[in-house]
């Protein structure tokens, strides 16, 4: 019994120590062809691979949903008006990057 | 007792060809080695003595220059940056000397630029100077393998981020030579006492700090038996490490030539 709450205590301390030490970091840039690239991943150097990734107008709607492939990385075609890119690691893990700050 | 004797001569033939050698740093410039957004930044190379500014030394045209660049788990990709290098003019504040400069477009991660210079000879010291010199910018604040060896002939390793420094804070780096650590390497630390102005390529004038003596120009330290070195970082700035002579018996056409190997720390302020 004691040995069972140890053990429960001892993952929640390390997984909450993961989750401080883990923040999510998202960069884009304009390729300058129309099209733009984001970059996602972790403080600690930890990939993104198949992380979520969306592009939302400004009032929330979804023009586009992907995942960060094996380099973390999403490419996309630069949409006409405004935008926010939405790198979702999850809840806690999120970061909006406005279209309009995107540059080469 | 004979042998003691040769070797405190011998002892003391190397330092006081080390302390000779002393004060020279290849400097790989840009003003920020921590930066938050992508871009293209400048570059300048330059060879001089940071704390005084005093003679910049010609530099020839280099043998490698190239850049790393990585980004959490991904494969290193490397940029030969070679053929970009314009030279240039750096005024010191005693001469003028032969530097170069470029740019380069960083996006997020570590950026780990690496220079093999073309040995530099030391007329007053007679002999050949060459210092394999890394920075590392990184963008975004996301790692890359910052704390791994290149592989360069001769290279000092951090061991803590040279690019996220709090004033106060230590750094270490493992000093190797064909990837293996120099027990007891000499090193040499010093302050960049004279902002570099890159739109006139050259030094400000006003020194930031003064020495007390001459001892504070240029710190003298040692690696331990694993080749690691710590040093307590005192105040905000641009901090070159120079690891002396790790190739003791090296030549270069002929003369004695000091395999050194620079790396360069950015600290910053709390406030």
């Amino acid at each position: 019994m004691f040995l069972k709450t140890f053990v429960v205590a001892v993952s929640l301390l390390v997984s909450a120590t993961i989750a401080q030490a883990h923040t999510p970091l998202c960069s884009c840039f304009d390729n300058g062809d129309d099209t733009i690239t984001c970059e996602g991943g972790f403080s600690d150097g930890s990939s993104a691979a198949g992380v979520s990734i969306r592009l939302e107008t400004l009032d929330g709607r979804i023009l586009l949903e992907g995942k960060m492939n094996e380099d973390s990385e999403f490419t996309f075609d630069k949409p006409k008006g405004d935008y926010i890119v939405m790198f979702d690691a999850g809840e806690g893990h999120q970061i909006k990057v406005p279209g309009k700050e995107i540059v080469e | 007792m004979k042998t003691k004797l040769l070797t405190l001569l011998t002892g003391a033939a190397i330092i006081g060809s080390a302390s000779m050698a002393s004060a020279h740093f290849q400097m790989i410039y840009t003003p920020e080695m921590a930066v938050t957004k992508g871009g293209t930044i400048p570059l300048k190379l330059v060879f001089t003595h940071p704390f005084d500014a005093g003679h910049t030394m010609d530099m020839g045209k280099a043998e490698q220059f190239f850049v790393l660049r990585t980004r959490g788990e991904n494969a290193p990709k490397r940029t030969d940056l070679l053929d970009t290098l314009q030279p240039i003019s750096w005024k010191g504040i005693g001469n003028t000397g032969k530097a170069w400069e470029t740019t380069y477009k960083a996006r997020g991660g570590d950026h780990i630029f690496c220079l093999i210079p073309e040995p530099y000879w030391e007329k007053s010291d007679s002999f050949y100077i060459k210092q394999n010199t890394k920075v590392i910018v990184n963008v975004g604040g996301e790692p890359g393998a910052w704390n791994e060896p290149v592989g360069l002939p001769t290279e000092i390793v951090p061991l803590t981020k040279p690019y996220d420094t709090w004033t106060g804070n230590v750094f270490q780096g493992r000093v190797l030579f064909n990837g293996k650590p120099v027990p007891n390497a000499e090193i040499e630390v010093e302050f960049l006492n004279h902002a570099m102005v890159l739109d006139s390529n050259s030094f400000a004038k006003e020194a930031e700090v003064e020495a007390p003596q001459d001892a504070f120009v240029l710190q003298t330290i040692f690696a331990d038996d694993n080749g690691v070195f710590t040093y307590g970082i005192p105040r905000a700035g641009w901090w070159g490490f120079a690891a002396l002579d790790l190739d003791p018996d090296y030549t270069y056409k002929g003369k004695k030539c000091s395999r050194d190997a620079v790396i360069w720390v950015q600290a910053k302020d709390m406030k």
